[in-house]
């Protein structure tokens, strides 16, 4: 029997729909993957992909998600309203994670009852951030969702209801440009027993930072705040902390109490990585500074410190650091410019560390924004000098201008280190 | 040392041998080889029907290439990259076949691909690409609500239009009679009172005949969700409860004058009012407002209005690369420590945008 096989089999082939028949949960995934605005597209498409995008489990409204050609911000307003009731309405099943982000939209009070709606369900990540206009007040039933593990909110005001019970499986809190009180603050962290990462950026209504948090573990902050004080933070390694306002060099009559940098590092004892930004290491340094901490941070190995050279308790303050971190591994030293001029004599901080003081990890070593200064090529020196297993000093200056001096300076000093490579990069 | 071979049959019965090493890579095959299969060619594993010849070796290069230890993510990628280049079709079956051999690192892969040939396409586009059947009537893709799904939240969608028509009626009606407006109020506290106590229809004499047709209504929707379950967005009971409460506190927003300040969609107390009453009525607001010969301009703006989201999920693809444009430049990664000054960003009032840290 003469068989009738088609020549080019193949060629029938691609008139197959086969994406529609994938199996569901494959369609949920390359759904996700897409905009929610290409996602509810997909409606369109034919019968079988009418509702298939109901089933999201992440909706994010933001500026790709949702496109509003207006510059009018009522216009704007109405359109986003419109679209978050309907996407919400003709969803259907569990919304694990909301996102509101548009760029160009204000806190309107719309806003209420999506949070309101989802606060019903079991949503677990929940992100608004407001671009624009003031504060956002959140209601009262965004507290009362108890299955957020990840709580991101930016441009709010923040103050829960009388019998707020925390978030009690919250991991990670995000919260910048927001506003709360002091004791709503305090309250808000002891309340999230499991927060494992803490983001808290240019906040208003509080300035006695209390962080009660054991499981914390990551913790970033840069604000304007009078005091921080760690409680519990056993398992704290990773933290970078900025003071966006400078401290007065006006000492304190702090005799007989234990030194802000003491009592700082004293409650971080599992550091590993920091970062000291703005006017923190001022901060620090205003009171009295100790040659050594009382305890070594054993398991410092990459410090970021923003110094003015030019001040005295900073660089001994940063000295401190330096000589408790046994086990850096990295250092990065930015100089702040400060509109101080250099001392006409500077008295040499470092000429009795020079025997007594090693980076035995030390690899790698960044300074930036330099001028050049004595003091400056002092640190370095003392850095080249004490660090038998550098690999790499990267050296960028603020300015071109004596570049060449800075240089010839560089070129003299001796290295520890035989494989220690300098490297100068034009600012 | 010997390699060791496995023995593979695909749903059209063909069987092959394969590197036991790279079969392993599969879970579902890892886990037969487990429980004793695959070792002779009279015991073979056989796979899912998902799995055809074709796809099977697709994936054992896929698996073979990555089972190899010590290649850089810069090889991987670039050998992932290549792999997927390939017909829609066969990346479709390709997406089958692993998800059944529960090979989530191709699925991934694939997923990703399928997505990136939907991402920012017309409807037009992606019918063509993967030969969608374009069986949805023109209507339909303008109304996006088709009740087909028992949803009760579509049914409720489709009410609001309903309502919407509606509104935009009365509000023109309103017009007409602006002086009126102020005895509305008191007439919806009086409507609120009767409707929470029971006594519809007996209250007040400053009632309009159309108000009472409207409570008579109200009570018949009343009577009515006694009967039937309510039908809540979410299913709790305590949910409903709240429904009920909701209901009552916020009745007066119901009168006609606040009703038509209501520009967009309804808030959800509204919301939640229409889904208690989960019966035909609104369909009467369906039959007679298309009846009722209305002005033409509101007409159209109600079409405007109702094919709004659809006109959304039709929009076109040049618009959204002058947004995405023009988004790049503004989503440029905020540095608040300027110049090592550690200046904070400004808190901006409502015509600038704050900055955001990322980490």
């Amino acid at each position: 029997m003469p068989r009738e096989q088609p020549k080019v089999p193949w060629q029938m082939e691609p008139e197959v729909d086969r994406i529609s028949n994938l199996p569901g949960h494959i369609i949920d995934k390359i759904l996700s993957l897409l905009t929610l605005r290409d996602a509810v597209r997909t409606s369109i498409l034919s019968t079988k992909w009418r509702y298939k995008w109901v089933n999201l489990t992440s909706l994010v409204f933001d500026n790709q998600s949702v496109l509003v050609s207006s510059q009018d911000p009522t216009i704007i307003k109405n359109k986003m309203v419109k679209i978050v009731d309907h996407v919400l309405l003709l969803h259907n099943g569990l919304i694990h994670k909301f996102k509101l982000s548009h760029r160009d939209l204000q806190g309107v009070s719309d806003i209420d009852r999506w949070i309101l709606f989802l606060s019903r369900g079991t949503v677990k990540e929940f992100i608004l951030e407001i671009w624009k206009g003031q504060r956002y007040k959140l209601p009262s039933s965004l507290y009362l969702c108890d299955k957020l593990l990840h709580l991101e909110l930016f441009n709010c005001l923040v103050k829960p209801p009388l019998g707020f019970s925390g978030f009690k499986i919250l991991t990670s809190l995000d919260l910048q440009h927001i506003t709360m009180d002091q004791d709503v603050f305090e309250d808000l962290i002891f309340r999230c027993p499991v927060l494992e990462r803490l983001t808290l950026m240019n906040f208003e209504g509080f300035a006695n930072l209390k962080i009660h948090a054991p499981k914390l573990t990551f913790f970033d902050i840069g604000g304007v705040f009078e005091d921080v004080v760690f409680e519990n933070t056993f398992v704290l390694s990773t933290v970078s902390i900025g003071l966006y306002v400078n401290v007065g060099n006006d000492h304190e009559l702090t005799l007989g109490t234990t030194s802000k940098l003491t009592r700082f590092f004293g409650s971080l004892p599992s550091i590993q990585r920091l970062e000291v930004q703005s006017f923190f290491l001022k901060f620090l340094a205003v009171d009295t500074v100790p040659r050594r901490l009382p305890n070594p941070c054993t398991e410092l190995n990459y410090l970021s410190l923003r110094i003015n050279f030019n001040d005295n308790d900073e660089c001994l303050a940063a000295l401190c650091i330096l000589r408790s971190s046994p086990n850096l591994l990295e250092l990065e030293l930015l100089a702040r410019p400060d509109e101080q001029p250099a001392p006409r004599s500077v008295k040499n901080l470092l000429e009795e560390d020079y025997h007594n003081c090693f980076f035995n990890q030390l690899r790698f070593v960044k300074i930036a924004g330099i001028f050049g200064s004595p003091r400056e090529l002092n640190f370095i020196n003392f850095l080249l000098a004490n660090s038998p297993i550098l690999e790499r000093m990267t050296v960028k200056p603020a300015s071109p201008d004596g570049g060449w001096e800075l240089l010839k300076e560089l070129l003299r000093f001796r290295r520890s280190s035989v494989h220690a490579e300098i490297i100068y990069l034009d600012p | 040392m010997m390699k060791s071979y496995i023995w593979l049959q695909t749903a059209d019965g063909s069987i092959q041998q394969v590197e036991q090493e790279v079969a392993i890579f599969c879970p579902l095959i890892c886990h037969e080889i487990h429980a004793g299969m695959g070792s002779s060619k009279t015991y073979p594993i056989s796979l899912p029907a998902r799995v055809n010849p074709v796809t099977l070796s697709l994936i054992l290069d896929y698996c073979r290439f990555h089972q190899v230890p010590g290649r850089s993510n810069k090889e991987r990628k670039s050998f992932d990259e290549k792999f997927i280049r390939m017909d829609t079709n066969r990346l479709c079956e390709l997406t089958s076949a692993a998800d059944s051999l529960q090979l989530k690192p191709l699925v991934d892969l694939t997923s990703r691909a399928l997505a990136r040939m939907i991402e920012g396409k017309t409807p037009e586009e992606i019918r063509e690409t993967f030969h969608i059947p374009d069986d949805l009537t023109e209507e339909e893709k303008l109304e996006p609500l088709k009740n087909i799904t028992d949803d009760p939240r579509i049914r409720l969608l489709n009410r609001l239009y309903a309502r919407k028509r509606k509104e935009l009626k009365e509000k023109e009606k309103l017009k007409n009679v602006e002086v009126e407006a102020e005895h509305v109020d008191d007439r919806s506290v009086d409507e609120l009172l009767s409707f929470i106590n029971g006594e519809n229809g007996e209250s007040k004499e400053v009632k309009t005949a159309k108000s009472k047709k409207k409570n008579k209504r109200r009570k018949d929707q009343q009577k009515n969700s006694n009967n039937t379950p309510v039908c809540a967005i979410s299913n709790t009971s305590s949910t409903n409860t709240t429904t009920k409460e909701s209901n009552g506190s916020v009745g007066h927003d119901d009168d006609d004058s606040s009703r038509v300040k209501t520009r967009c969609l309804p808030d959800i107390n509204e919301l939640l009012k229409l889904q208690d009453s989960e019966d035909d009525r609104f369909d009467d607001f369906d039959d007679c407002d298309i009846g009722d010969g209305i002005d033409p301009e509101i007409k159209e703006q109600i079409d405007r209005e109702v094919e709004d989201f659809a006109r959304r999920l039709n929009s076109d693809w040049p618009e959204r690369v002058q947004e995405l444009l023009s988004l790049g430049q503004e989503r440029r990664p905020s540095l608040y420590t300027v110049n090592g000054n550690g200046c904070s960003a400004k808190f901006s009032n409502t015509t600038t945008r704050l900055e955001k840290h990322e980490k």
